[in-house]
């Protein structure tokens, strides 16, 4: 990935939680909830951050929309000027303009539309914030984003309680392109949706992608979804990325244990494939009490006594392929292949 | 087979509401034997849970079940229609919980907060066998052990808060399997899970079939876990079985329109990256706009105007107990 074309770069991204608890509400301990994280996004590309609850790509996500301030880190945005700005570290007043440039989409498509607004509203009301007080522009662009996501121009006028949760996704993406960003990220877009809608918000996805050149950030635990929206997958576990690689070589030949057990647990849809899975024991690692060495190692089937005692560095074992491992490049892993 | 504990027979469950009926489940028929994975699958509104609460006669107002037998086979080999049954009578008491076990989706809400999960246990052991409380207790935390549940003995006084959704779960299914029941309805019991929990709970409830011979009832929207998991599968669509069959009829021969585009349409690990899917067009109409003749025909790739949207089409058999309801078949049917 050359780095002059990055919409966005992260590096070293940390956010702690204090903890509080006792007499006092004293200062009892720190989550570290993102230790560490680094990844760049092209114009027009797809990183998808996976793992499961409490791995903290979620909160990766809010750091790069500074809905939290990141501990710290970087968060280099390149806005269309051609400008770097440190999101990190902005102040709130500076981060206005940036905010139109990066944009989200929602999972829950039931909650996060106002159910009082009409559809012209809720899609108009960026651009209005933004300045476009003329309301015939207005609502000329609500209709050309209308368009844009499928959704016939004669629903400018109803209320949200009268579409499906398909089309409240489509509103709600429509909402986000209101002020072309050059980034979204999206946070668990389809999880809430039934698969023949998801299959249609999917491909919405890709092809606003391909016209608009956007660059995604997709927070997903679905690894199926992934694997059809992404260029590049970032597997995070106890607040680390453990391995960051270009989609196909993730899922064939992946290097980190917890990648192959992460995939080995997917069910296939395909009675013929019924394969003895890798099931991991325990829970996943505790972010404000994490075990020694690698956090993963009390999970791990490969894990030697000095998994338990260092800490492994992410690093590059093929071009744009890093692992976090100290077994990486001695260990030959399973990936999702189908069994004719 | 050996012959069925549970035959549902034309099963219609209806919601008779201010405005209008809607029709939750119209016309449901499957048996389930001992030792087998019955799958239920469908999208939202298809009428999968109301299956699942009508047979343990739990259907909230103003549900109720209009028509159609749910017979249960006891374990003395009499037969009982559950839909004979009042839903609050002490025979239904005993059998929900005692002959058929519930598992639910979100174990958060169906644990108490108040009281520990041992107390829960404790309650559920001896509401259907006669067990002094020290024996109970005994009992339980065996049970927590059997379900996986690390340190049983000390965890039995812990609150379902304190647990995580992995242990809760356990702790759900611990507690459905309290009485020995003969049958185990799971609806949804890994959605709210993580993909390596998903894939602990569907070990051990496969664990616990195989050790205790139980009948499973498995009720999800993910095709992965029913491929996965299941003997048996039957297709649901606005409450309506459209098809059902062998897991792999279902999978590599399905007949029904809706089970092939369904099929196409979810995205898979082993797909190429950044590939397109296949979609079904529109969404699921709203339960109240269900649309005359077949209920898929607005969505249906095969649609025969004049004949889909006319009449509801018969289950036609496609091989050996493998059934489409789709007008398809009823024309090669009547051509052969």
């Amino acid at each position: 990935m050359s780095a002059t074309r990055a919409v966005l770069e992260v590096r070293g991204l940390r956010k702690y939680f204090p903890l509080r608890g006792g007499l006092f509400n004293r200062n009892a301990g720190t989550v570290r909830a993102v230790d560490d994280v680094s990844f760049g996004i092209a114009r027009g590309e797809t990183l998808s951050l996976v793992g499961e609850s409490g791995c903290g790509k979620t909160t990766t996500s809010r750091c790069i929309l500074r809905a939290i301030t990141p501990t710290g880190g970087e968060i280099r945005f390149r806005s269309e000027t051609g400008d770097e700005i440190d999101v990190a570290t902005l102040d709130r007043k500076s981060l206005r303009p940036l905010r139109r440039q990066m944009q989200m989409i929602f999972q829950d498509p039931f909650s996060s539309l106002n159910p009082r607004m009409t559809i012209a509203e809720i899609i108009g009301e960026p651009l209005l914030v933004n300045g476009m007080k003329n309301t015939v522009a207005r609502n000329a662009r609500v209709a050309e984003l209308l368009e844009l996501v499928h959704l016939p121009r004669a629903y400018l006028n109803r209320f949200p309680h009268a579409f499906s949760g398909g089309q409240r996704q489509r509103i709600g993406i429509a909402r986000a392109l209101a002020l072309n960003p050059a980034l979204i990220v999206a946070d668990e877009p389809v999880s809430a949706l039934d698969v023949s809608v998801q299959a249609q918000i999917v491909n919405l996805l890709l092809e606003l992608q391909d016209r608009l050149g956007l660059a995604y950030l997709f927070v997903a635990h679905d690894l199926s979804v992934v694997k059809h929206v992404s260029h590049r997958v970032a597997v995070m576990y106890a607040g680390r990325i453990v391995e960051i690689a270009p989609t196909a070589e993730l899922f064939t030949t992946p290097r980190h244990p917890y990648t192959e057990a992460l995939l080995s647990a997917v069910p296939v849809p395909d009675p013929r494939q019924r394969a003895k899975r890798i099931v991991l024991e325990g829970e996943v690692a505790d972010p404000s009490n994490p075990p020694s060495g690698c956090h993963f190692h009390p999970r791990c089937r490969y894990a030697t006594e000095a998994c338990r005692q260092t800490v492994p560095d992410l690093q590059e074992i093929a071009p744009g392929h890093a692992v976090r491992c100290l077994r990486a490049t001695d260990l030959s892993l399973a990936g999702v292949t189908a069994t004719a | 087979m050996a012959d069925p504990i549970l035959s549902v027979r034309d099963l219609q469950t209806h919601f008779i509401g201010d405005e209008g009926v809607v029709r939750a489940v119209d016309g449901t028929s499957f048996d389930l034997s001992p030792g087998q994975t019955l799958g239920i699958v469908g999208e939202s509104g298809c009428g999968k849970s109301v299956t699942a609460r009508s047979i343990l006669r739990i259907v909230e107002r103003p549900g109720r079940i209009v028509g159609g037998q749910i017979l249960l086979r006891r374990a003395d080999n009499s037969v009982v229609d559950l839909t004979q049954l009042p839903p609050d009578g002490a025979q239904m008491r005993m059998i929900r919980g005692g002959e058929i076990g519930l598992v639910f989706q979100e174990p958060m809400s169906s644990l108490s907060t108040f009281h520990t999960i041992g107390n829960q246990l404790i309650e559920a052991i001896r509401l259907h066998a006669k067990l002094s409380k020290r024996a109970a207790r005994t009992r339980a935390i065996e049970l927590l052990a059997m379900v996986g549940i690390p340190r049983p003995a000390q965890r039995i006084d812990a609150y379902s808060f304190e647990l995580s959704g992995g242990l809760r779960q356990r702790v759900m299914i611990a507690l459905a399997l309290a009485a020995e029941p003969r049958i185990l309805i799971a609806d949804e019991p890994t959605t709210a899970l993580d993909v390596t929990t998903q894939a602990q709970i569907l070990e051990l409830i496969r664990r616990l079939q195989q050790e205790r011979g139980l009948a499973v009832i498995l009720i999800t929207h993910d095709m992965g876990v029913i491929a996965e998991m299941t003997d048996h599968v039957v297709v649901m669509y606005l409450g309506h079985e459209v098809e059902k069959g062998p897991v792999d009829a279902i999978f590599h021969a399905p007949a029904h329109p809706y089970t092939r585009s369904l099929l196409r349409s979810i995205p898979s690990v082993l797909a190429e990256p950044r590939s397109r899917l296949a979609t079904i067009s529109g969404s699921i109409p709203h339960p109240f706009a269900r649309p005359p003749g077949c209920p898929f025909h607005p969505r249906c790739p095969d649609y025969m105007r004049g004949t889909c949207d006319k009449a509801f089409p018969a289950e036609v058999a496609i091989g050996a107990q493998h059934a489409a309801a789709c007008f398809l078949h009823t024309a090669r049917a009547t051509a052969a």
